[in-house]
């Protein structure tokens, strides 16, 4: 039915399974869209979020999306910046990933806020000292970037290659794409730097408060590694769950071991960082602000536990993992790693939103809990439908794996 | 250092002073700002997560046993922190400010996007974000007591404390009827101030030494809240009761220094809280 | 062109194109913005012209001077006024945030009705005021020519000395009705305690401001005892920032950790129901040491030492009763306060230079016990506190003037010699002058309710009265019920009738002497706004009704409104002299001043005065000096008796048990602590449930505005419940934790509540605020919490008859 669609030489399922394929991520996207119809229309009484957890779930997702998305400004970083040539079998899947990240990121943050349509006066009466207004900046610029990025790999769809005038504008834009790439890295940096420094600046929530260089707190330092290090697990992430789901090998075993060895690299360097931190806060900020660093957990769900988690299990382990080539060349322990990496990050996130906001400062204050409605979920899990259908519709319609062919030649072509 | 105004002269700092002993936790003041302010009364107030109390009394214990156990209050306002507030520098619209002249931190609901960052940032909790539309049904006629002197605010904006800052206004306009350059001490009291039985709350100028607030900071049993994390609050509490004094910050063991106190039934200075026990 | 599918999409996506280059898309965003800025949902207030109209409030007996902010013909902010004598410029929660009471129109009767629905259902039917006075006249007139006056009844929660209370008693002479009905209140106890014990009929008046040690036995000084304005105001001066500079010190006995223990220098806690018992292990302390004020009580007292009356009878005196029974050691047993805790507190007491020992329950609400008045006066006395500065204070009552007499008709002269139905005044009830629980009992007792038409004013006693739910059950009995409530009340839904009152800010009210305060004092409210809705000053409709009755009931109301009424009472003011109608700051009127020669009242003739009271809303007399003693007291003896003869004489006529005293012989006349009885189990309910009051908590016939629930912790109320305060170690006995649902339950009810663990609560008792748990109002009120009201078993006090509502056997049961 769509085989004129399909890129050459490569095997497609049918349409029909296809369809069926597409059926949970839409019916999440259909959630999300009447979560998001009732908080526009209703208000965000729709939501468990309250004067204490004034950021929740929906900025927990933002934040680990759009760390999770740094592998598409990184591995462009990669290269076409440094120039690592084999990086370029899995740029694709970078680029898509990254959008997908981004602009799920953007989306749910225009439902987040309570007035939608003021949403531009962050532009219009931009408050420059403001780490948020950084953020929206670059990732706005950013998302364009990431669209930009996208659209010679739409144009390689074989339909659209056709046309001769927007191959000649797809191959144009391929040459030139260094220049966003590193455009790209320059606005990067400082988004995720930025979200970092979101909390760090904080310097009135002893929990996320960081000292730093300059205006900028070690948390902005810190959340571009930890990005740049989970970006790449990622990706590969992304990767293996595509080849698994399909069944083929599509990328070069070279390429995710390169990436595996960067991430290991800087996953190291970043937890070695992070402990430093760690150590600087319990035995600096922590200590003035009359606190201790037990003193943070002695009621509520949210224990001592998730720090281990996040540093040891979720830092210290996949570092070693990834460190190791043995282990990095087993497929296994890779994704383990990958996994543990991600998951790591989206911790360090969790913890610099929801448990700060849940601490209370004044000592006569209480500790608060938070359970998100199904509003909340929704879209937060609207993102993931979206991100599974943008992805599965590239990786029909698209020659996302340049080397897929190479590798799985079908028999007869 | 001092902010100087247009005119060279140091500008005001308006600032309160609330006395603990003298708190008698009625809430009065909970209530004469929400009807001063329009502040919205939705049915179910007891969803402290999301009512909105511009003023709030926290109800704190010492935590003893029967029959030593005591309650009493924080009235909490906006802090209208000195030192580069926390929620001023991170509003990504500027649609809150720390006005150098009268040392008010502002809220323009028309401007903010509701995005609450100020919230997170805020360590008192001061900041209310409208998660319902103001709560005025058809036919009960609820907002026909509402004061046109501050506009209601709409669902999806940050609101808090202004100190009152429609009655500074006011007094300004009925100072430039009258000729006069200055606001006497008495012309510009907020609404809790003037509403407190007890007469807890003392209003002013904190750069004006004349009145009662600048003498009221000096006395060894003020202090602020949260003071060690250099918010500069212009709301200073007293208490002669260490144990309240001491809820005031965050403390590590060993680090918080009693004031030294007279007690009532026992003639020397002591240490003790400021209450006896046979 | 040919439109073709192509052209089509061509046109659309260029034109899409197109517009982006326009400013049309900036337009739309700017535009979007500016009405997301100016949403019509949201209300704007309409400005206009601003004014202050100064008035007083009238919620509670305290009498509080307000100033209404008004934009045009809306009030929009309630104050404070500093120029008043109570207040000086603060006022409770409960007043400031009056306007939601007047512009709240689910919460009021917009005009007067009729019964539709069921009874209870609040369903009413408008009708004109005219059908409304046909309806009541007609059913009044009936019951008169059927020789049954007294099946009508009235039941009045204005308080004793109002206008509109002498008008709705006159009523009920008139019409020749001996039930006429009022609430029982702290006050009652007080006027009771001091007929007894200085034989005189007269409010307490307790000189605070000027004392420099407050003993207050149970009195919620900041829970809205006396008039919360003036003891609020006092708590301010009495608390300067230094300690070491204060004057004043306060000790509060009582149970449970409230605002009023805590805050104060000292807090005691005795058993409750005990507080009698304390008193006079105090007053033993103080006569072992030989301190006492010997001088005032060989003066000034009767019964102290033992004596012999006049038949040659031995009688032990106040001081051998103490001596005997109440050593410390003997009344840390019953009130389990340390020995020593009491030896020091009465040191403390005798050594000050000016003590007060005042007494209360809570706030003025719900009655006190007579025998815990007495004991806590008999220490005032012992240490010579009464008619002193800073004491109790004896002083004159205020000088209004009577109504006129009126003639009776035979059937209403017939219809008064009838028996009260609630046995006021009788000799088991000497010195009550009536007895709300008897009245519901006597109805719930008989097969058909005698009281055929019961007029409820200013008050809501299905709801108020801790009688678990004794009235309410005696309402639905009662054929036919009007109600004159501004409210819709639990009182008002089970009425047949109404005649809505306006609310206090759309009416003219007087206020006569707040409680406790100590200087005579008058105040006079007025209309902040014209009446919103189709009501009337419930003066005049009394007036109105009784012309409408007619006959000899008509022709005893000859007044065109009930500003006449209030004029001509107030001419006694005037005629007295000495009164003030304004108020200087600067002299207060608590501090004593001596009136100089040619010191002029501030006003030439009576219109005069009378305009000044109608603009300022006061008149008081500032205090002067102590009174003569000689005639001060009018006891049988002329002294203060700690014997008193009055109750002597009134276990003559009847007996100490009809009287239900515990005690026998001399104790029976004087303060005694006696254990309480109760008929519920003890094994059966161990724990006991006492429901206490908060100031920003209306727990009257007044709902709570609104703006109240802000200020209540979510330990009070979370959602649909309401906490019991238990003592985390009673708690940890039955295996609860905080926030745990239970039933709380007595012999004659249940109610559900969440546990509150708090360490000020006494161990072993339930505590439960009162206010929660409306049937009536609106959605701001109805359903949230429980009212204790409902479960409360109370016991009649020895000789008043009042509920003991402090002591209610209960359990608790998880749910």
């Amino acid at each position: 039915m769509d085989s004129v669609l399909l890129p050459h030489g490569v095997k497609r399922c049918s349409p029909w399974a296809f369809f069926f394929w597409t059926l949970p991520w839409l019916g999440l996207m259909a959630w999300g869209g009447l979560s998001a119809f009732l908080c526009l229309w209703k208000g965000l009484n729709q939501t468990n979020m309250s004067n204490v957890f004034a950021f929740a779930l929906w900025i927990v997702f933002d934040l680990a999306v759009i760390a999770l998305g740094a592998g598409a400004f990184f591995t462009g970083f990669l290269t076409y910046i440094i120039g690592k040539k084999e990086l370029k079998n899995i740029i694709n899947t970078a680029v898509i990933v990254g959008f997908i990240c981004y602009s799920g990121a953007m989306a749910m943050l225009g439902i987040d806020i309570g007035q939608p349509i003021r949403g531009w006066f962050i532009f219009w009466h931009a408050n420059i000292h403001s780490m948020l207004v950084e953020v929206s900046f670059c990732i706005t610029c950013y998302l364009m970037v990431l669209a930009i990025e996208f659209i010679p790999i739409i144009l390689e769809n074989r339909k659209l290659e056709e046309i001769k005038e927007l191959r000649l504008f797809g191959h144009n834009l391929h040459e030139i794409m260094a220049v966003f790439a590193a455009t790209g890295t320059f606005l990067s940096f400082f988004h995720q730097g930025s979200l970092g420094g979101m909390f760090g600046v904080m310097y009135a929530r002893p929990f996320a408060a960081r000292e730093g260089f300059y205006i900028w707190p070690w948390t902005f330092f810190l959340f571009v590694l930890s990005a740049v290090a989970c970006g790449p697990c990622f990706t590969i992430l992304c990767t293996k769950l595509t080849e698994f789901l399909t069944r083929k090998k599509l990328v070069p075993d070279s390429a995710i071991q390169l990436l595996a060895k960067i991430s290991a690299w800087l996953l190291s360097l970043y937890i070695v960082l992070k402990i430093f931190d760690y150590l600087a806060w319990i035995y600096g900020v922590v200590p003035r602000a009359g606190l201790t660093f037990e003193s943070f957990f002695r009621e509520g769900p949210y224990g001592i536990w998730l720090v281990v988690c996040e540093m040891v299990f979720c830092g210290i382990l996949p570092a070693i993992i990834l460190m190791t080539p043995q282990a990095r060349k087993n497929q296994g322990w890779l994704i383990v790693a990958c996994l543990l990496t991600c998951i790591g990050i989206v911790l360090n996130r969790f913890l610099f939103i929801i448990v700060t906001l849940a601490i209370p400062v004044m000592p006569f204050d209480r500790f608060w809990g938070y359970l998100p409605t199904w509003q909340e979920w929704g879209i937060g899990l609207a993102v993931v439908g979206y991100g599974f259908l943008v992805f599965s519709l590239a990786y029909r319609y698209l020659p996302v794996f340049p080397k897929e062919r190479e590798l799985n030649p079908v028999a007869g072509s | 250092m001092k902010k100087e105004n247009d005119h060279g002269k140091p500008g005001h700092k308006y600032g309160m002073v609330i006395n603990l002993d003298k708190c008698t936790g009625c809430g009065t003041c909970m209530v004469a700002c929400a009807a001063e302010n329009n502040v919205s009364v939705r049915p179910d107030q007891s969803d402290k997560e999301r009512v909105i109390t511009w003023m709030r009394l926290y109800r704190i214990t010492n935590g003893k046993e029967f029959p030593d156990t005591e309650v009493s209050y924080f009235p909490r306002p906006c802090m209208h922190c000195d030192h580069h507030p926390p929620c001023v520098s991170v509003c990504v619209a500027t649609a809150t400010k720390l006005d150098f002249h009268t040392g008010i931190v502002s809220q323009i609901y028309t401007r903010c996007i509701g995005c609450r960052y100020c919230q997170a940032a805020c360590p008192y909790g001061a900041r209310y974000f409208n998660w319902w539309d103001a709560y005025f049904p058809k036919g009960k006629g609820l907002d026909r007591y509402l004061s046109p002197e501050v506009s209601p605010r709409m669902r999806g904006v940050v609101e808090k404390c202004t100190f009152c800052h429609h009655r500074l206004m006011r007094a300004k306009s009925q100072a430039y009827a009258e000729d006069r350059r200055e606001i006497e001490e008495d012309q510009y009291q907020t609404a809790c101030t003037e509403a407190c039985p007890a007469g807890a709350i003392t209003f002013g100028d904190l750069n004006n030494p004349e009145h009662q607030v600048s003498k009221l900071t000096k006395h060894p049993f003020t202090f602020r809240l949260l003071e060690r994390i250099g918010t500069e609050p212009k709301v200073y509490y007293q208490s002669s009761r260490d144990w309240v004094r001491k809820l005031g910050d965050n403390f590590l063991p060993g680090e918080y220094q009693p004031v030294v106190n007279k007690t009532w039934m026992k003639e020397e200075w002591s240490t003790k809280p400021g209450r006896d026990t046979f | 062109m040919k439109l073709t599918r192509r052209n089509f999409i061509a046109t659309v996506v260029g034109g899409v194109a197109g517009i982006q280059v326009t400013p049309l898309p900036w337009k739309f965003t700017d535009d979007v913005a500016i009405w997301t800025q100016n949403w019509p949902w949201v209300p704007v207030p309409p400005t206009g012209e601003f004014s202050e109209v100064s008035s007083v409030c009238n919620l509670c007996p305290g009498g509080c001077g307000i100033s209404v902010r008004k934009v045009d013909n809306r009030a929009v902010k309630i104050e404070g006024r500093p120029d008043y004598p109570v207040n000086a410029g603060g006022i409770c929660p409960v007043g400031m945030g009056g306007l939601q009471l007047l512009y709240n129109e689910s919460l009021r009767f917009t005009g007067p009705m009729k019964r539709v629905g069921m009874r209870g259902s609040g369903e009413f039917q408008n009708i004109s005021w005219d059908d409304a006075f046909r309806i009541i006249a007609g059913r009044i007139s009936a019951l008169r020519k059927s020789g049954r006056p007294e099946a009508i009844a009235a039941v009045d929660g204005n308080r004793e000395g109002t206008t509109a209370s002498a008008l709705i008693e006159r009523l009920m002479q008139a019409v020749g009705s001996p039930n006429y009905v009022r609430l029982p209140s702290l006050s009652d106890t007080y006027r009771m305690g001091n007929i007894v014990m200085e034989g005189r009929d007269a409010p307490v008046a307790y000189d605070l401001e000027n004392s420099d040690f407050v003993l207050s036995f149970g009195c919620g000084l900041l829970e809205g005892w006396g008039a919360p304005g003036r003891v609020m105001n006092a708590w301010g001066m009495w608390h300067d920032a230094n300690p070491a500079k204060r004057k004043t010190h306060i000790v509060q006995v009582e149970s449970r950790a409230s605002n009023t223990a805590s805050k104060a220098d000292l807090w005691v806690a005795p058993r409750p129901g005990t507080d009698a018992a304390l008193a006079l292990g105090l007053a033993h302390v103080i006569i072992r040491s030989g301190k006492y004020d010997a001088g005032f009580v060989a003066e000034h007292t009767f019964g102290f030492e033992d004596w012999q009356s006049t038949d040659g009878r031995p009688h032990s005196g106040f001081k051998t009763l103490v001596l005997k029974n109440y050593s410390p050691e003997q009344v840390s047993k019953i009130t389990g306060v340390r020995p020593d805790v009491m030896v020091k507190l009465a040191a403390a007491f005798r050594l000050a230079k000016a003590p007060v020992a005042i007494y209360g329950k809570g706030k003025n609400d719900l009655n006190g016990s007579l025998y815990e008045f007495m004991a806590v006066q008999s220490l005032n006395a012992l240490t010579g506190r009464i008619n002193r500065p800073g004491g109790v204070l004896l002083p004159d009552p205020i000088p209004l003037n009577p109504l006129p007499y009126f003639e009776r008709d035979d059937i209403a002269s017939q219809g008064l010699k009838k028996p009260r139905l609630d046995r006021g005044g009788t000799q088991e009830y000497p010195f009550t002058q009536s007895l709300i629980s008897n009245f519901a009992d006597a109805i719930n007792r008989s097969p058909k309710s005698p009281i055929d038409t019961l007029m409820v004013f200013s008050a809501n006693p299905a709801f108020t009265l801790p009688d678990g739910g004794a009235f309410k059950n005696a309402l639905a009995k009662i054929p036919f019920v009007v109600s004159f409530s501004p409210y819709r009340d639990e009182t008002a839904n089970m009425a047949d009738l109404i005649l809505p009152d306006c609310t206090y800010l759309e009416k003219m009210d007087d206020m006569v002497w707040p409680v406790g305060l100590q200087y005579p004092f008058y105040g006079l409210s007025k209309p902040v706004v014209k009446p919103i809705y189709d009501t009337r000053n419930c003066g005049d409709t009394v007036i109105e009704m009784a012309k409408a009755i007619g006959e000899s009931v008509g022709s005893a109301f000859p007044w065109e409104g009930f500003e006449d009424v209030v004029k001509e009472r107030a001419k006694g003011l005037y005629d007295a002299g000495g009164g003030r109608v304004s108020f200087d700051r600067a002299a207060p009127a608590w501090k004593p001043q001596n009136p100089k020669a040619g010191d002029k009242p501030g006003y030439n003739s009576f219109d005069d005065m009378w305009k000044k009271l109608m603009a300022g809303g006061l008149w008081y007399r500032p205090l002067d000096q102590a009174r003569e003693w000689p005639w001060l007291f009018k006891t049988p003896s002329g002294q203060f008796e700690f014997y008193s003869q009055l109750i002597d004489q009134a276990i003559q006529r009847a007996s100490a048990k009809d009287l239900r005293i515990a005690v026998r012989d001399d104790a029976a006349c004087m303060a005694h602590y006696a254990t309480p009885t109760s008929t519920a189990n003890r094994s059966d309910y161990p724990l006991s449930m006492m429901p206490y009051e908060m100031i920003n908590l209306a727990s009257g016939w007044i709902p709570s505005p609104p703006f109240l629930y802000k200020t209540l912790p979510d330990t009070q109320l979370l959602k649909e419940t309401s906490f019991a305060a238990v003592n985390p170690k009673t708690a940890a006995k039955y295996g609860l934790k905080q926030g745990d649902l239970v039933a709380v339950q007595s012999p004659v009810g249940e109610v559900q509540a969440r546990i509150d663990l708090f360490g000020g609560a006494m161990p072993d008792i339930v505590y439960m605020p009162v206010g929660f748990g409306h049937t009536g109002y609106d959605e701001f009120l109805k359903g949230k919490g429980v009212n204790p009201n409902a479960i409360v078993q109370a016991e009649q006090d020895p000789v008043t008859g009042y509920p003991v509502w402090w002591n209610t056997r209960v359990k608790l049961v998880k749910v």
